[in-house]
């Protein structure tokens, strides 16, 4: 059997290209066999609430509904979905304990599954990552 | 080529087809042999590189227009 790779990566931005390249990775990191972690910080934080619809980014708000219509077209889902089916494949999610003090997020508004961690746990768990990824 | 199973993710756009072929093929026995039909221009490198990943067997792949099929025996 191949050696089990560990990737990590840290969000830090909550808009649609963001979470949506965050989940894509990790979901076909865990398919590849990948051992995943995705660190949710700053405004990243809200891909980890329960409910959460991202929007493009800037002047492209107004053009979410294309964006997530043409991912549709193409069989993938949307983002509630795709955090759905990561935490479903073995996905570790983990909610940055600071950014959840910062934008008021109580625990109770997080998805199933994710846990409350802090940079140093995260540090430790990166420190043994094959692969990092930063998205923000 | 023989096979098991057929997988047809045409239509899907990367990630999906390596996502759905992840799950298919645990619904296959170790020795049998998945079919996946895929026209995403990624799946050419793609899906080579799930197989040299996961430790299961490219058994064979080749390409009719812009579709290609994969045969990969189920290993691990």
């Amino acid at each position: 059997m191949v050696e089990v790779k560990r990737v990590v990566i840290a969000v830090s931005e909550g808009t649609f290209d963001k979470a949506m390249m965050a989940m894509m990775i990790a979901n076909t990191a865990v398919s590849m066999g990948m051992e995943v972690h995705v660190f949710a910080t700053f405004f990243g934080l809200n891909l980890m609430k329960k409910g959460y619809k991202p929007k493009a980014p800037g002047m492209y708000r107004m053009f979410t509904g294309m964006f997530r219509k043409k991912m549709k077209a193409v069989g993938v889902d949307d983002y509630p979905e795709q955090v759905k089916m990561a935490a479903e494949l073995g996905v570790h999610l983990y909610a940055c304990s600071t950014s959840m003090g910062v934008m008021n997020v109580k625990e109770a508004e997080l998805l199933p599954g994710v846990k409350i961690l802090g940079a140093a746990g995260f540090l430790n768990i990166a420190a043994d990552s094959d692969m990092q990824f930063f998205i923000g | 080529m023989q096979k098991d199973a057929t997988l047809d993710a045409k239509g899907l756009m990367c990630p999906m087809p390596i996502v759905k072929l992840a799950k298919k093929i645990k619904e296959l026995q170790v020795g049998q042999v998945l079919e996946l039909v895929a026209d995403d221009p990624g799946a050419k490198e793609d899906v080579p590189a799930w197989t040299q990943r996961t430790g299961n067997e490219m058994v064979e792949m080749k390409q009719e227009g812009s579709v290609f099929y994969f045969y990969i025996r189920r290993k691990a």
